[in-house]
């Protein structure tokens, strides 16, 4: 269907707006005016004369000659009028794609033959208001040489005369009879003149509508390069970015490290200096000073932790584990609409950072894999201990895999399992399905455990 | 989809649509009549065209006689409607009349149709098709019609008009003449020979002058003599014409004869009136009118005189040629099944058509009705003659109708003037009918 629609050249509220691109819309309406006028002139002229065969006596000779009886003569006023106000009406309604297009101009063109029938043939211009309307649309070439020579033969049937025996027409010059010759010359020559200028403001309409349309095209080309120009500054503009990150982290490392190791370094050369030269004039105050100094060091560790505690990305960072999982999940459902079942045990406040780290990785992409690759709806996760073994279930109800090739994702989680010495199995049969078993270690290590096999 | 930018003309497009599609409809409505389906009239109203005085150009004194019973009957069993009509209209004028009323739109329910302006009417439509009423009305039967005057009602197959009244054309016989010339009056079934025979008996001189003063005929004209012959030289619709044929040259050369039977001498309807012309062709509407008792002393009164049949050319029958009044049902009207009933009121019964004999010169093309023998009584009684149904019977039984496209008067012009220059020149007859075979058609052509 997208490349069925269609939309009309119309100028953009609050574009300034200049006065060129409303010009085919009020030469149209013009033009429009001037067929009412032209189709009313016929008619007021023809029941005239339809009037004046009556008054005449001469009605048994019209008849005679014309073959046919003539449409009542308020009649005759009456559905031309109708017939022009549901024309105008037709015209007036825009289309979408190209179907109701062409059911359309054939609907017009209907009516536009109906009137011209009833108007004995006498003017066919009508026909050039199809074609104005079908213009005003943004049509390739292509396409809309079609259209034009499918309003142009339907232009050379009406004026053919197979149509006017069809509808046992009366022609204009035989029902114009009535008048003089003299009389009868100007009165087709006005309906000529009329005609002309039909056909000239469908003219001026096509030349300006041409101007304006091209007027866009430079509009659009000019908008696009500004586009371009932004596009570009905005690529710069993220590059920049990420080097002023860069630095502020850099800045933020040198700072961290300063302060914390290189107060505790210094703090303990200082001491250890101290030491070697107390060391044999006084063993005991040595002693004593390198207790102190082991302190300090112990505090530069604590420091340390707190840095790296600080270094930590996204939620982890902040928050407790079930606390981050349980805002994954939450975001995940949130964002991309799936359905995740999660149970998570209660005591697993115990964990390790790097056992954290590992537990919010494996469940973050296994989450992301089921959504990107497994298109799946809905997720269960299941996290459950036994003894030192922390078990994980992820599956999805997602299109799963006849061969799963080990990207960078799966790749990273076995690397991250296997430093903690776990396990990882998966498969694509039904859904997919991710088992990973890692053993933790019983929350009597304090301190410096954690950081030792980080 | 291209997401369009919400606009003043992208206002909901379906109530302009359905505006448009309510007024493409009363437009048809309006074109195709629902104004006249619409009565605001509670009591229904039939109108009838008809013209004043008689078809045959004769008056009489009942211009709407017949007329006013056959209303009288028809009220009498459908009181709730009202049929009038407008007097005084000429026959002269009558078509002018009908035609004025057509454009307007308020021509009547049903009119009367004269033999000439039956094509017109015919063409432009003006007249509704009878067929299906006539099928489904068994109460009428078209087999009671003569035939031909039932085929002048019909056009391209289509019965589009019920005859009313109708005369054939006949020979007038001066039986004084042929008495004193002792010769019998023709058979019904004689032919051009014998016509042609005694013509050439009676035209002599009577007095001592010397000076021929006595004819054979007046006013037979080659449309008498092509019928005769068994001509048919139009088609249906009047585009073209056959003069080459070998009748239509018998027949010239039997108008040449007939000429010069004539020694010459130009005979027209007076002499005949005068009583020196031994036979003219006359409509029997004529004879009925002036064997009446108060016309007969006008005209044709100073000798005795009967009407016979057509004599018969070699190719043809002893055929006469039919003029009918019909009856008509307007195309337009809204009230079919009662102006049904009048019209077959009118055509179709007995009684009424009967009162034709009575008020008319014409005669019921009921053959059960023309043919009857209390008929045949009224004629002698009011003619004073020994009338005999017979010939009448002859007459419509052989009786053709001319044909009535729409300008065949003016066709008929053109054949009148090829039929003098023939008859004038010496020249080759077969090659002039060549000739003029081509300038018969082209003038056809011409006028299509």
């Amino acid at each position: 269907m997208a490349d069925w629609s269609l939309e009309l050249y119309r100028e953009k509220e609050g574009e300034d707006v200049n006065s060129i691109s409303q010009m085919p819309e009020i030469i149209l309406n013009e033009m429009k005016l001037l067929n009412l006028v032209i189709f009313l002139f016929i008619t007021v002229i023809t029941v005239h004369a339809q009037r004046g065969y009556i008054h005449d006596g001469s009605a048994l000779r019209f008849l005679v000659e014309s073959g046919t009886i003539p449409i009542l003569f308020w009649k005759l006023p009456a559905t031309v009028v109708m017939l022009c106000a549901a024309f105008m009406l037709l015209l007036s309604i825009p289309c979408n794609n190209h179907p109701e297009l062409v059911i359309k101009l054939l609907a017009e063109y209907g009516i536009a033959l109906w009137i011209s029938a009833l108007t004995g043939f006498g003017y066919t211009g009508a026909v050039l208001l199809l074609l104005a309307d079908a213009m005003r649309y943004r049509i390739d070439w292509k396409k809309r040489i079609w259209y034009i020579a499918l309003i142009c033969i339907l232009y050379l049937v009406m004026n053919g005369n197979i149509l006017q025996d069809f509808f046992h027409t009366i022609p204009l010059s035989q029902m114009w009879m009535y008048y003089r010759q003299d009389a009868r010359n100007s009165l087709l020559g006005i309906l000529n003149m009329l005609g002309l200028i039909n056909t000239l403001v469908f003219i001026l309409y096509m030349v300006v509508l041409t101007i304006t349309q091209t007027s866009e095209k430079e509009r659009i080309l000019r908008l696009n390069s500004q586009l371009q120009a932004a596009n570009r500054k905005l690529e710069e503009y993220a590059e920049e970015q990420v080097r002023m990150t860069e630095t502020r982290e850099r800045n933020r490392l040198a700072r961290e490290i300063h302060d914390t190791l290189g107060h505790s370094l210094t703090g303990i050369i200082t001491g250890i200096e101290a030491c070697i030269m107390l060391m044999d004039i006084a063993p005991e105050a040595t002693k004593e000073q390198l207790r102190a100094i082991a302190e300090v060091a112990r505090g530069g560790i604590t420091d340390v932790r707190h840095s790296v505690n600080a270094l930590r990305p996204d939620a982890l960072e902040n928050l407790e584990l079930h606390r981050a999982l349980e805002k994954l999940v939450e975001e995940s459902e949130r964002s991309t609409g799936v359905k995740v079942d999660f149970t998570f045990p209660e005591d697993l406040q115990m964990l390790d950072q790097d056992e954290e780290d590992v537990l919010y990785r494996i469940v973050q992409e296994s989450i992301t894999n089921a959504i990107r690759h497994g298109h799946a709806s809905q997720i269960r996760i299941e996290i459950t201990r036994s003894g030192n073994d922390l078990k994980i279930h992820i599956e999805d109800n997602g299109v799963g895999c006849d061969e799963i090739h080990s990207g960078f994702g799966l790749h990273h989680m076995q690397e991250r399992i296997d430093m903690l010495k776990g396990s990882l199995s998966y498969s694509g049969s039904n859904g997919f399905v991710i088992d990973a078993v890692v053993p933790i270690r019983v929350a009597s290590e304090e301190e410096d455990g954690g950081n030792e096999r980080r | 989809m291209i997401i369009k930018q919400k606009n003043a003309a992208d206002a909901p497009r379906s109530p302009r649509f359905w505006a448009a599609a309510v007024l493409l409809l009363l437009a048809a409505l309006l074109l195709g009549g629902v104004d006249r389906r619409l009565s605001f009239h509670k009591n229904k109203k039939l109108t009838v065209g008809v013209f004043a005085g008689s078809y045959w150009e004769i008056e009489n004194g009942y211009p709407y006689r017949i007329l006013d019973d056959a209303i009288a009957r028809f009220r009498e069993e459908n009181p709730e409607i009202e049929v009038v009509y407008t007097s005084g209209i000429l026959k002269s004028d009558y078509s002018e009349w009908l035609s004025e009323q057509i454009m307007q739109g308020s021509a009547p329910d049903l009119f009367f149709v004269p033999g000439n302006d039956f094509g017109t009417f015919s063409q432009i439509g003006a007249l509704r098709p009878l067929d299906d009423l006539i099928r489904e009305d068994p109460d009428f039967d078209p087999e009671a019609f003569y035939p031909s005057a039932l085929a002048f009602g019909q056009e391209e197959g289509r019965q589009l008009a019920i005859p009313y009244e109708c005369a054939p054309n006949m020979m007038f016989v001066n039986k004084t003449i042929l008495d004193r010339e002792g010769i019998a009056l023709p058979d019904p079934d004689w032919t051009w020979e014998d016509f042609l025979s005694i013509c050439r008996q009676v035209t002599h001189s009577t007095d001592e002058t010397g000076v021929v003063n006595q004819f054979g005929v007046s006013g037979y004209t080659w449309v008498d003599a092509f019928n005769a012959n068994g001509v048919t030289l139009f088609n249906e619709a009047g585009t073209s014409c056959d003069f080459t044929v070998p009748p239509v040259g018998e027949a010239i050369s039997f108008l040449e004869n007939l000429q010069n039977a004539n020694s010459g001498y130009n005979v027209s309807d007076r002499d005949f009136s005068g009583g020196n012309v031994a036979f003219q062709p006359m409509m029997f509407s004529r004879y009925r009118a002036y064997k009446s008792r108060e016309l007969s002393l006008k005209q044709y009164s100073g000798f005795e005189w009967d009407c016979i049949t057509m004599p018969a050319g070699p190719s043809g029958d002893n055929v006469s040629r039919l003029d009918t009044l019909c009856v008509a049902m307007n195309s337009r009207t809204s009230q079919e099944k009662e102006a049904w009933e009048l019209l077959k009121l009118l055509t179709y019964d007995k009684e009424i058509q009967k009162e034709i004999f009575d008020y008319s010169e014409g005669i019921s093309p009921l053959s059960g009705v023309t043919e009857s023998e209390e008929t045949a009584d009224m004629i002698r009684r009011r003619t004073g003659t020994e009338f005999n149904t017979d010939t009448l019977r002859r007459a419509m039984g052989k009786s053709v109708i001319a044909p009535r496209f729409s300008g065949y008067e003016e066709a008929k012009e053109e054949v009148s003037l090829a039929v003098r220059s023939i008859l004038e020149s010496n020249a080759n007859l077969q090659m002039e009918q060549i000739l003029w075979n081509r300038t018969i058609n082209s003038y056809l052509k011409a006028r299509k």
